[in-house]
């Protein structure tokens, strides 16, 4: 079934009640001008105070249905809109964050906030759409029971004047969008460049940044512009064709009215509604392109949420298994595909990532809580300690934009923390000291082989790198070229006969 | 430690409107002509078709229908295209003072003190220049010109019916304080809603993109449950505070309601008396309450558009705020002599923490120095300050005996650790160092660096379009990229803060030679990482906890047996 079809379905009860009474708030609205009339028929004209009291009571009780009837219906309707959004951003935000599915594209955020959103305006829409269809049918009514003619105009002639204007309706969606790819290309260029700040400033670059950014502001301009143009004519056709509508019943009334067929108190009641009608008229004009953006906008959900996910990683590892050892290994070319081949979702082995990735919270909130002792124990290994005792406030210190404002190495060797805190059965780290320097990579490479390989330790840790200090501490090291084994040994063994390796690993 | 950007005041915000409009008065008195015009035209028909119900209450012939058919017909075309005119006019007045607010914003924001920026965070600064800015263009596009034409159409009906009779007009208006009081109940209670609204947004969208950022992290320790569980709390609270607004705002719609009733009521009434005491005729009191009627629609459509117009104003706030960020001018001062000289800096990001303690050192021209020291020591800091990033809580960092920041942009340039490349062709990536460079410089850069070969082997050679989104490039060929800006750039000081361990030891070496062809002839620090970099540097400072620890070449400090001989032979060592 399709996004729209489910929200409807799993939405229906608050959508019904929602679609009739926002139809009888618009049924009320309708009769609001019907009400004018008839005042001015029957109580202003003869002067009848009695009348007066009388209907201005109608028109009273008229409100109050119709007020309570928006304010229950759009409450309703509200609770929908907002339930369905928040269910689609769930479902997106879990589809992105499942291990088996990759998901790689950089505007998850838009199909999360605009997107869900305008899916689930389709809840609101339809009752509008209905609410309109009412007002439209009750104004119709209305002018029947004065003169059927009149009555006919408005049924024959909405619906010819809304296809009429229908058929203007891709050329505004052409030109809207694109006014809204080229704000997008604008946006997403002062993103770029703010976000590449630091390297820009490096070079004394940033006001040929500013020039570029100018030029498809300016770009962005001109695409707003000529939509707006259209959507000017736009409006003035539809303007003057409702208004020529709605005084063409009018006058055709007032003819009515002259030659005696209708009464002075029923032309006002005519004027009243064709002015009326405008707005039910506005909400059935629009309403195609509402349901094109809320049905765009959910095919591009259903794209996401549709991806199948990925089967296991492919069989082929060159590596012969791994048990309570410290094994090193260094790959030629591609060691990110060797790591790849680990990260099989077995929940006995971690693959701590190579970039160091912090969220926001406090330094202890990122090493995911341990016990105290292992915690001094991990920091010490990782020589994350010292970035600890750098703050103040210490494991409490709070990280703020991904980390922004540690170092490289302080970041990585926090990260490391983490990984060794997780104590897997297997660890698979992927050059975990490239941001620290000689002297503290030794001291990593010893807290390792000390926090994991003690005696009687069965806990087995990987080792891809080409960091001679990380490579030194290991049992043995395995070379991988081309995705085939060519040589295992110990570091020392494989430094002292093998040209290749050392020229690998040795700087 | 975060301090937000600023946020312009409304009256910050007021004066920059009333300026902007100042600048373009001739469109704006243009649009507000035909915006009248339109509403005018609007407001005939209703007047005249009441003065047809006198003629049918007198019994005049039907002839006197054909003036009134002409003008309500002619009216009517004119107004549909003055309506067409002023959505269109109103639009462009306000894109086009939105474009010039986004340059100026974009403008500020890539000119700010990077002190500045690591404060606020640069989440911060990337709503605003992209958030924001679509929020109030989409604002400008289509929210304000149905508001302004509500706007006036509301004018001119009141006009009208005091054109009618200045009675009636009174009774008319005898709605306007039940209109007030309803706005005067609803804004103030929802301003702090609406606000708290968009402040869980913002947290929400916050985790979300941390979660995308961090999804490796996040699956390789299996935190998808307590991310997504997160997301939900966050995308609750934010929906509670939508629904929770809405509420209150069929509330006051229920005294908008209110005050419709009254006011056509009023009409109704008023005209009951006026008619029976001979002061205005029954058509005039139709055409009145027509009239008002024929209101409940735009101030509606002003009402349902508040929530946008109100996110539109606090965005319009936050761009304007960012204008009234003080920006470094300039410099523009040349250079005669190549030389780099830090006196007695110190440097602390935070007060409780000094970073560096009194650090001095001099690169002559020409001549190559590392800077050496464990992770944590303060060499991005020095890198920084002497590459004129960072200002020097004291001390001085001159280069030719200029300050740094007194000098022309380019004139000393820093390679930092961040890498980025910069969305669209790599060539246009290179062209951000020297704009509309030839081809053949750019190809000449690149040969320095040894990235022509993979950069022509693209799929579409050097216009391939790369960034997010693009084709995507390793980590060392970014970093190859990065220098081949340098060398199109071309600055007689250069200061290398690059990341070349990250690409593994073969890569490293081979950056290695890119960053020394790159900086060949250049007075040059550079932060050694790797210390085979430091060994072929003319000279060697070794910085530790903020202070300079040792100086001298390398056969020297080798020989010295401190704390340069212990990091060396900690790199050298195989066993």
């Amino acid at each position: 079934m399709s996004l729209l079809g489910r929200a409807l379905l799993r939405n229906r009860g608050r959508v019904t009640s929602g679609i009739l009474l926002i139809g009888l708030h618009q049924g009320c609205e309708a009769l609001v001008p019907i009400g004018i009339g008839v005042i001015v028929d029957r109580a202003v004209a003869p002067g009848h105070l009695g009348r007066l009291v009388l209907w201005i009571g109608v028109l009273a009780a008229l409100f109050l249905v119709l007020t309570v009837a928006y304010r229950t219906g759009a409450r309703q309707l509200m609770r929908a809109v907002a339930d369905e959004a928040h269910r689609l951003r769930l479902e997106v935000a879990a589809k992105v964050l499942d291990p088996r599915t990759e998901v790689r594209t950089g505007d998850v955020l838009t199909l999360s906030t605009t997107d869900a959103d305008t899916t689930s305006y389709l809840l609101d829409y339809l009752p509008r759409l209905s609410g309109a269809l009412v007002a439209t049918a009750i104004s119709a009514a209305g002018l029947c029971l004065i003169s059927v003619p009149l009555g006919l105009v408005v049924l024959v002639g909405t619906p010819l004047v809304l296809v009429a204007l229908q058929r203007a309706a891709p050329r505004i969606t052409g030109r809207v969008a694109a006014r809204q790819e080229a704000a997008g290309r604008a946006a997403s260029l002062a993103t770029d460049l703010v976000t590449g700040l630091r390297p820009l400033r490096g070079i004394g670059a940033q006001d040929a940044a500013a020039r570029r950014y100018r030029d498809v502001s300016r770009e962005s301009l001109d695409a707003t512009l000529r939509a707006a143009r259209t959507v000017g004519w736009f409006q003035a056709a539809s303007d003057t064709v409702s208004t020529l509508l709605a005084c063409g019943i009018a006058i055709l009334a007032g003819w009515f009215a002259l030659s005696g067929r209708i009464s002075a108190g029923e032309l006002v009641t005519v004027i009243g509604l064709a002015a009326f009608l405008g707005e039910p008229f506005a909400t059935l004009s629009a309403a195609p392109g509402w349901f094109a953006s809320s049905r765009a906008s959910a095919e591009r959900i259903e794209a996401v949420l549709g991806l199948s996910p990925a089967g296991p990683p492919p069989a082929g590892n060159p590596l012969p298994p791994i048990a309570g050892e410290c094994v090193g290994v260094v790959v030629e070319p591609d060691a990110a595909a060797l790591v790849a081949l680990f990260d099989d979702g077995s929940p006995d082995v971690l693959v701590a990532p190579h970039l160091p990735e912090l969220f926001s919270g406090t330094i202890r909130d990122n090493l995911l809580e341990a016990a105290a002792d292992d915690l001094r124990g991990a920091l010490r290994a990782s020589a994350a300690d010292d970035v600890v005792a750098a703050h103040p406030d210490g494991l409490d210190h709070a990280i703020a934009d991904r980390g922004a404002a540690l170092s490289g190495g302080q970041r990585q060797r926090l990260a490391l923390a983490r990984a060794l805190l997780a104590r897997p059965r297997l660890l698979v780290l992927h050059e975990p000291t490239t941001a620290v320097d000689a002297v503290t990579e030794h001291v990593i490479a010893r807290g390792i082989r000390d926090l994991r390989h003690g005696p009687g330790s069965t806990l087995g840790t990987l080792l891809i790198t080409t960091s001679p200090a990380l490579l030194a501490v290991t049992d043995r090291v395995v070379v991988v070229r081309d995705g085939e084994v060519v040589a295992t040994g110990t570091h020392a063994s494989l430094a002292a006969t093998d040209d290749t390796y050392r020229t690998a690993v040795l700087r | 430690m975060t301090l937000a950007l600023p946020i312009a005041t409304p009256r910050q915000t007021w004066i920059w409107l009333c300026s902007q409009l100042r600048v373009h008065r001739l469109d704006a008195a243009f649009t507000v002509a035909t915006g009248l015009g339109a509403a005018a035209a609007s407001v005939v028909p209703v007047t005249a078709l009441g003065l047809l119900v006198d003629l049918v209450r007198d019994g005049a012939a039907s002839t006197a229908l054909v003036p009134i058919g002409l003008l309500v017909a002619g009216i009517a075309l004119l107004g549909g295209i003055a309506a067409g005119a002023t959505t269109t006019l109103v639009s462009r007045l306000g894109e086009r003072i939105l474009a010039n607010l986004r340059e100026q914003t974009v403008g500020v924001a890539l000119r700010l003190p990077a002190t500045t920026l690591d404060r606020a965070g640069r989440g911060d600064l990337l709503a605003r220049v992209g958030a924001d800015v679509a929020a109030v263009g989409a604002a400008a596009a289509e929210v304000l010109p149905t508001v302004i034409s509500a706007l006036f159409l509301a004018l001119l009906s009141v006009i009208a019916m005091f054109g009618l009779d200045w009675r009636l007009g009174l009774a008319g208006v005898a709605a306007m304080p039940a209109y007030l009081v309803a706005l005067r109940w609803y804004l103030p209670r929802s301003a702090p809603i609406y606000a708290a609204e968009r402040a869980a947004v913002g947290v929400r969208s916050q985790l979300l993109v941390e979660s995308l950022q961090g999804v490796r992290t996040v699956h390789a320790y299996r935190l998808e449950s307590r991310h997504l569980s997160a997301i939900d709390d966050a995308s609750a609270r934010a929906r509670d505070f939508s629904v929770g607004v809405f509420a209150l705002f069929t509330r006051f719609v229920g005294r908008i309601n209110r005050a419709e009733l009254l006011g056509l009521s009023a009409i109704l009434v008023a005209g009951f008396w006026y008619v029976r005491s001979g002061w205005v005729t029954v058509g005039e009191t139709a055409a009145a309450a027509v009239l008002f009627h024929r209101l409940f629609s735009p101030v509606s459509m002003i009402l349902f558009t508040f929530d946008e117009i109100q996110a539109a104003g606090a965005g319009l706030a936050r761009l304007v705020g960012v204008g009234t960020l003080p920006v470094a001018p300039a410099g523009a001062r040349e250079i005669t002599s190549a030389d780099l000289t830090l006196r007695a800096v110190t440097f602390g990001y935070e007060e409780r923490v000094p970073v560096l303690c009194g650090i001095s050192l001099r690169v002559a021209p020409g001549e190559r120095v590392a800077l050496v020291g464990s992770t944590g020591a303060g060499k991005t800091t020095v890198a920084s300050i002497a590459a004129g990033i960072l200002r020097p809580l004291s001390g001085t960092a001159t280069a030719g005996g200029v300050p740094v920041d007194q000098l022309a942009p380019g004139t000393v340039a820093i390679v930092s650790q961040e890498t980025h490349v910069f969305a669209g062709p790599l060539i246009e990536d290179l062209r951000l160092a020297r704009p509309a460079a030839p081809v053949e410089a750019v190809e000449a850069a690149l040969e320095r660096v040894g990235a022509l070969d993979w950069a022509r082997a693209l799929p579409g050679g050097l216009a391939t379009v790369v960034g997010e989104g693009g084709h995507p490039l390793t980590a060392a060929q970014a970093q190859q990229l990065a220098l081949a800006r340098l060398v199109l750039l071309d600055p007689a000081i250069a200061v290398l803060d690059e990341a070349t361990a990250e690409a593994g030891s073969v890569g490293a070496r081979e950056l290695e030679e890119s960053a020394l062809a790159a900086t060949k002839g250049r007075t040059t620090l550079l932060v050694a990482h790797r210390l085979t970099q430091a060994a072929g540097a003319d000279r060697i400072v070794v910085l530790e906890h903020g202070v300079v620890l040792e100086e001298g070449t390398h056969g020297d400090l080798v020989a010295a047996g401190g704390r340069y001989a212990t990091l060396w032979s900690a790199w050298q060592s195989r066993r």
